[in-house]
């Protein structure tokens, strides 16, 4: 939460992450690592053509 | 949704966060030594007319001979293999006008062979896949005897290799006197100002190809959106596993194992296949390569003829042929 909420003033308490909030971030974080294990070997681009070769030209198929 | 389809529709992301630190360093230690693009294969000779076959490497390869089957009939137009399935190409007496490479791991390099290989490797990813079934039986022999072929038919050889290639490969690729011609594999949205597609080609200049997720589809992509071949043909794309292949002996079995312990079956999607018959199985990660080459598919500019005779890649672009067929017709 604190890496998106920013504010120009401080605090008089401390407010800590909920507990559920932590468990959900580390489970996100360990799907995220074993997900990486089954990916393929290049990505694929959803409509974005077959062959970028650069400003102006349109992707090609 | 079954949890084999749930993993797979989070396969897209999981791809960029698995090749793209590492295919972007290759990419960087390639660059003083690239030479040629891969649109100048374009220009050259390779094979009649506008046909192509692509050879990829899944089990229908091996289960129907199809190799055998293409040596014997013969194909005057392009045949474009990919990198796993090269081996079993020479030994068949196939030679491939281009090899397409792209996984930026070292271990890939075995298919090339490896001079050096002194023991068998640690982990049983050779002996484990079904790409190649040889390397199962005696690693080691099996090795010896991909580096002689490729040794004795290297510089007839030319290699489509991705940026992102392993360097272990691509030393392989030189030293065997293969010629090798090259691109980038797009990695995220390029009209993006911040895309990493863009900076890549903003460094070395190469065109950023859409690769599907494997490098059987990037072939495919390569046959029709760069030498312009408007009939390919596709074998060994099966995207899945025959109904006896025991789950031990998939491609992701490990990780999936790791991801879901006991629970690992259920990753696993059955389809049947309306050609055949026959109930197929895919996993995950197949899964999604499978929904992205039909979507794909939906866009190409070229007529799709699935020759393999086995696996789950059916949909209405797709024309299941047997590979006579399209060898006499392609």
């Amino acid at each position: 939460m604190t890496e998106f909420l920013k504010g120009n003033y401080e605090l008089k308490v401390d407010i800590e992450e909920k507990k559920e909030d932590a468990e959900a971030s580390a489970t996100d974080e360990f799907e995220r690592k074993a997900l990486s294990r089954l990916g393929g070997s290049i990505c694929f681009v959803s409509k974005k053509g077959f062959l970028w070769t650069g400003d102006g030209d349109a992707a090609q198929s | 949704m079954e949890l084999g389809r749930r993993i797979a529709s989070r396969l897209h992301d999981a791809t960029f966060d698995r090749i793209a630190q590492v295919g972007l360093a290759n990419a960087a230690t390639h660059r003083p030594h690239i030479r040629r693009s891969v649109l100048e294969l374009a220009k050259l000779p390779l094979g009649a007319g506008d046909a192509a076959l692509v050879v990829a490497a899944g089990p229908s390869l091996h289960r129907r001979r199809s190799l055998e089957r293409l040596a014997a009939r013969g194909f005057p137009g392009t045949i474009v293999a990919v990198d796993s399935a090269l081996a079993a190409c020479l030994r068949n007496g196939v030679v491939p006008h281009v090899v397409v490479t792209v996984d930026p791991h070292d271990r890939i390099v075995r298919w090339f062979g490896e001079p050096a290989l002194a023991a068998p490797s640690a982990d049983d990813y050779f002996r484990r896949q079904e790409m190649d079934p040889v390397h199962a039986a005696d690693e080691m022999a099996a090795n010896r005897a991909v580096v002689a072929l490729v040794d004795r038919d290297g510089p007839r050889l030319r290699v489509a290799a991705a940026t992102s290639a392993a360097p272990s490969v691509v030393s392989r690729c030189r030293a065997a006197g293969m010629e090798l011609f090259w691109w980038n594999p797009m990695y995220d949205d390029y009209e993006r100002p911040d895309s990493v597609s863009r900076e890549l080609h903003r460094e070395n200049g190469l065109p950023c190809l859409n690769g599907g997720g494997n490098v059987g589809t990037a072939s495919w992509v390569l046959a029709h959106a760069v030498l312009g071949k408007r009939r390919v043909g596709i074998i060994g794309m099966d995207f899945g596993y025959p109904p006896d292949t025991p789950y031990e002996k998939t491609q992701y079995y490990p990780e999936l194992r790791d991801m879901l312990g006991e629970r690992f079956g259920e990753a696993f999607v059955h389809f049947e296949n309306p050609v055949l018959g026959e109930k197929w199985f895919t996993d995950p990660a197949y899964c999604w390569f499978r929904d992205v080459f039909l979507e794909m598919a939906r866009e190409a500019r070229c007529e799709t003829f699935n020759c393999t005779e086995g696996g789950v890649l059916f949909g209405p672009e797709i024309k299941t042929v047997t590979l006579e067929e399209f060898l006499d017709h392609g």
